[in-house]
């Protein structure tokens, strides 16, 4: 335990000391900041012409004008998850190969298994470390995210915002830990360092945004712009008997989606911050008897991950010499 | 055979050597196949929904795929090129400015009479030619599926539009081709040899176009383009950001090709801005000096 402890804690101090992590980081909290900028300025230019439509509007002297568009602060964060479920994932990947390609490279891992440590402790105590790296980076992000809500958004953060916020952070520290054991697995496994983070750079993609990508593709409602349904004018009753008669084709369509932990992820970030308007302002009981699923399968995923980690990074895979 | 042509044939036998570029150029000529039968099933079973809509007198208006272009089906091609196409130009260029500095041979080769430029532009143009051969393997073999589909060949106008838009893809591919090498040439570790151009890339094709038209930063998976906000400052955002986001300028240029209906914007000036754009990286290749070829990594 103690051996374990102490990786852990090296690994910290090495991520600390790497410029290109902060880089990464500084990257990810920019692109979150512009997100929010822009949906908020997306917001008030939709404002703007809806304003101005009230105006002509009542000119015309017609004195029953529509609904006008509501902000919910949270959903302004929408942009800000998807660059951490693809842009995150993607340097989760890059820290977790550069935590067993520095060691190879620089010959410390051959001094560091020459020390009486446990079968598992380098891999589970590198993904300890990285761990709490993530987790000082997710919570540093919902505070950078919290505040560009609060100021450029214009948004009041009370109790309902701070705990959405707070468990889609869990989600995403989650979602972090998942790809850095993926990549510590697949570099410690690859002959050599640099194949390991293109083999592990080629699971994103293909996981990350291909599967999605296919999944968006197959479905019928998502094939013209506004909504097939919506194109011709079909009620959400209708759509739904209509597509019993092809629940074969939209099982096969989920299945490939939620085959892509991204998904699962992005839905529980989704609910739990009430971007997806069918879990905006409601209470988290409701929303969780629907998320315990996919919230089950991240925890289990990322599990099985760090297993496959551990059990890869053994003496002989990780002093195995290139041919 | 002088020093360009040489460097050109040996990166072709290098890259055909190398496992990992291999399963990358199969990994995208099979997706961008299997994208033509995807486009397939999925416009069939939105007719059938259609004609099940249409059944129950629930709607009289037309379906709206019929008269759609048989390349149609061909459309999320352009999408596989943004991500994968250009993930494995990135390795592929990468590889190849990092291969003599990792092997320790560029003193070696730098020995012989030939230049740095037309050693790393040999390179660039045996690496054309690898994305030449993918590209047009993988849209040879999506005419053939979209032939099968439809039940006969692709007219004169359909082939040379695919021919088109193969060449506009090989246009977008290589600059990623030459930022790959500028960051396997100058970058100081392998893992930033990589890295940079992939976030050059991530910022090109997340961030410019979110920041232009306010469009999420996943949009570019989704098959239907989101309307771009207007007013408020984005037009003027949109008209510095346009010209950079070089992917969204391929995706316009692919969509006018493929005959997507929901293609906007001008095609020209796409075309001119992604051609700019290769030319400038050709130059930037160029320009590279022997110091930077010969230059040790620190890995």
């Amino acid at each position: 335990m103690t051996d374990l402890l102490v990786i852990a804690g090296r690994e910290i101090r090495e991520r600390r000391r790497d410029p290109l992590l902060l880089v990464l980081i500084a990257f990810l909290a920019l692109a979150s900041i512009v997100s929010v900028v822009v949906a908020a300025a997306a917001f008030r230019t939709e404002l703007d012409a809806y304003t101005a439509y009230v105006s002509q509007l009542l000119a015309s002297g017609s004195s029953t004008p529509p609904a006008a568009p509501r902000l919910f602060p949270m959903q302004l964060l929408r942009g800000a998850v998807e660059y951490v479920e693809v842009l995150g994932a993607l340097f989760a990947i890059v820290v977790g190969y550069g935590s067993v390609a520095a060691e190879r490279r620089r010959g410390t891992l051959d001094l560091v298994l020459s020390r009486p440590i446990g079968r598992f402790s380098l891999g589970l105590g590198k993904l300890l470390g990285l761990s709490a790296v993530w987790g000082i980076v997710v919570i540093s992000l919902a505070v950078v995210e919290t505040i560009a809500l609060a100021t450029v958004g214009g948004a009041s953060i009370g109790l309902y915002e701070l705990r959405g916020i707070a468990l889609a952070t869990v989600v995403l520290w989650l979602y972090l830990v998942f790809w850095s054991a993926v990549a510590i697995g697949i570099t410690a496994l690859a002959r050599r360092p640099s194949t390991g983070l293109i083999v592990a750079v080629a699971v994103w993609l293909v996981v990350v945004l291909i599967l999605p990508q296919i999944g968006d593709t197959m479905d019928p409602d998502n094939q013209v712009p506004g909504g097939l349904f919506a194109a011709l004018q079909i009620q959400r009753t209708d759509e739904l008997s209509v597509m019993a008669h092809f629940a074969g084709f939209d099982g096969v369509r989920n299945a490939i989606e939620v085959s892509s932990i991204e998904k699962h992820t992005e839905r529980l970030a989704f609910a739990f911050l009430g971007i997806k308007d069918q879990y905006n302002q409601q209470p988290l009981s409701a929303v969780w008897a629907d998320m315990w699923p996919y919230a089950l399968t991240l925890v289990a995923a990322t599990a099985l991950v760090t297993v496959g980690a551990a059990l890869t990074t053994t003496r002989r895979t990780l002093q195995r010499r290139d041919s | 055979m002088n020093g360009f042509l040489v460097s050109a044939r040996h990166e072709l036998l290098a890259t055909r050597r190398s496992r990992t570029a291999s399963i990358l150029v199969i990994v995208f000529v099979a997706l961008v196949l299997a994208s033509a039968v995807i486009g397939w099933i999925t416009t069939r079973t939105v007719t059938d929904v259609y004609e099940q809509i249409r059944a129950a007198g629930m709607t009289s208006a037309p379906n709206p795929f019929s008269g759609a272009s048989p390349l149609y089906f061909a459309r999320n091609s352009a999408i596989y090129v943004v991500l994968i196409g250009c993930l494995m130009a990135i390795v592929l260029g990468t590889e190849a400015g990092l291969r003599d500095r990792r092997m320790r041979t560029s003193d070696l080769v730098l020995t012989r009479p030939v230049s740095a430029v037309s050693r790393l532009l040999g390179q660039f143009a045996g690496l054309g030619i690898v994305v030449l051969v993918a590209l047009a393997v993988s849209l040879a073999a999506s005419w053939v599926v979209i032939a099968a589909i439809t039940g006969g060949p692709l007219s004169a106008d359909e082939t040379l539009r695919i021919v088109g838009f193969g060449g506009i893809s090989w246009v977008l591919l290589m600059a990623f081709v030459g930022a790959g090498i500028l960051g396997g040439v100058h970058s100081r570790h392998e893992t930033a040899a990589l890295l940079a151009p992939i976030l050059v890339w991530s910022a090109i094709t997340f961030v410019l176009p979110q920041v232009g038209t306010a469009a999420r930063p996943i949009a570019l998976l989704n098959p239907v383009p989101s309307v771009a906000a207007t007013g408020g400052g984005f037009d003027l955002a949109s008209a510095i950001t346009g010209p950079l986001a070089i992917t969204e300028q391929y995706k316009r240029v692919g969509a006018y090709l493929l005959q997507d209906p929901s293609a906007s914007g001008s095609a020209a000036l796409a075309v001119m801005i992604l051609l700019t754009v290769l030319i400038g990286m050709f130059a930037v290749v160029g320009v590279t000096s022997r110091r930077s070829l010969r230059r040790a990594l620190d890995d």
